[in-house]
């Protein structure tokens, strides 16, 4: 079971590593593509990381906006592939 | 960017002389290749597509059908069309060709064998002799998302099966892949250096500004002289020219991958025709709401395009650029 936190974490570990950003620049709802902090090659390095991370698959059809385009909603939709891929745990979900 | 001038229409790139935008470029061919590059003629890689024939017919207007080659750069996967478009094509021009198989020089490099290992990686069952492979992007161009390739192989029995490239295989397939227009380019300066001609180059606009071409590949060439053009206008030119019907009638394709596949499912997401219009009320800064009306679509997807041709431009500046030192 993954807290929100601590997948957030993470994920801004990871974005602070790849784009060699700051981190007071980038909050949970910063939007990645519009701040051109990603590109094509950036989104498929950042489905790397998720793979890689969390064992999370991403298929051709969630490759969508709603489920990237913050720290927020990669958070979101890692916690809603675990949980289905484990639908007994209690996924805690901090606002 | 031009001087905005025109309200926004549907024929705002409509050529309106032709013969006039045909001499133009003729006069400056010529210019470059006689005068600035000191070379004797033109060589033109010729595929039986509508860019290379516009540039064949170009050429030979600018130099003399005498003083221009076409080279016909088969290889394993391409078309048999291809070929046969691109002879009709010469025949037309009078000009001579010479066709080089470059199958044998891709097998050298181990372009085919390293495709087929990532594809492999992807799909255990994949079968390179029966079944075919392609790239293409599967997002729509109104998602405000960057462009993510997915990997499509076809079975004999016509079953499409897709799946998300992850990136060291779509960078592999993509690098394997590039040796085909590579190994083109390396032919044509052949060519080009024991006639002492230059090499003439065929992107339109789209290609050269978003980044569709291979640095050193297609991009390699000493002058491209429709890379100012709409795809639209270049099909103006090929009516114009009198490139044969049954190239102007073939759906644009990129004939480098095994599966057929055309240039709109792999790059470009949208008809030439939208893309067109759409691409220069983007350059030209034309209101969003306008281009919405005119072309019946909504702001946010407009808004939504725009931003994916920023991205596209600015990702793809390293292939424009030249080395740094």
């Amino acid at each position: 079971m993954k807290e929100i936190q601590d997948v957030k974490m993470k994920i801004l570990q990871y974005i602070l590593e790849a784009t060699s950003s700051i981190e007071n620049d980038i909050k949970d709802n910063t939007l990645l593509f519009d701040e051109g902090l990603f590109d094509s090659m950036g989104l498929l390095f950042l489905i790397d990381f998720i793979r890689d991370e969390f064992k999370v698959e991403t298929k051709d059809d969630e490759l969508v906006v709603e489920n990237f385009s913050s720290i927020n909603s990669i958070a979101a939709f890692i916690l809603n592939k675990l949980e289905l891929k484990e639908p007994k745990k209690m996924i805690i979900i901090h606002k | 960017m031009e001087e905005r001038t025109k309200s926004f229409s549907k024929e705002i790139l409509k050529l309106e002389n032709i013969e006039l935008v045909c001499d133009e470029i003729c006069q400056k061919l010529r210019l470059n290749i006689k005068t600035e590059l000191k070379r004797r003629g033109a060589i033109v890689g010729i595929s039986g597509g509508i860019d290379s024939s516009v540039v064949l017919a170009l050429a030979t207007r600018a130099l003399g059908k005498e003083n221009v080659v076409g080279i016909l750069l088969p290889e394993r996967d391409s078309s048999p069309d291809s070929l046969m478009l691109a002879q009709k094509l010469a025949h037309k021009f009078g000009v001579k060709t010479f066709v080089e198989d470059i199958s044998q020089a891709l097998e050298g490099f181990g372009c085919y064998k390293r495709r087929d290992e990532a594809v492999t990686n992807v799909f255990p069952d994949f079968d390179p002799i029966q079944d075919k492979a392609k790239i293409e992007i599967k997002q729509t161009i109104s998602q405000n998302i960057p462009n993510v390739f997915s990997l499509t192989i076809v079975k004999p029995n016509g079953t499409h099966i897709s799946r998300l490239l992850p990136s060291k295989e779509y960078l592999q397939i993509v690098a394997s892949t590039n040796f085909k227009q590579r190994s083109r380019m390396s032919m044509l300066y052949y060519y080009a250096e024991s006639l002492h001609y230059s090499v003439v180059g065929t992107p339109n606009k789209h290609e050269v500004e978003q980044g569709f071409f291979v640095k050193y590949g297609d991009g390699g060439a000493d002058v491209m002289p429709i890379g100012h053009l709409y795809k639209t206008q270049v099909y103006q030119l090929a009516e114009h020219l009198g490139v044969p019907q049954e190239i102007i009638d073939r759906t644009p394709t990129t004939d480098t991958y095994s599966a057929e596949q055309t240039q709109e499912e792999f790059f470009y997401q949208m008809p030439f025709y939208e893309m067109d219009l759409l691409w220069y009320a983007w350059e030209n800064d034309y209101q969003i709401d306008e281009v919405a009306m005119v072309l019946n679509k909504e702001t946010s997807e407009i808004q939504n395009i725009f931003k994916n041709f920023e991205r596209k431009k600015k990702t793809t500046e390293y292939l424009r650029l030249p080395p740094i030192f």
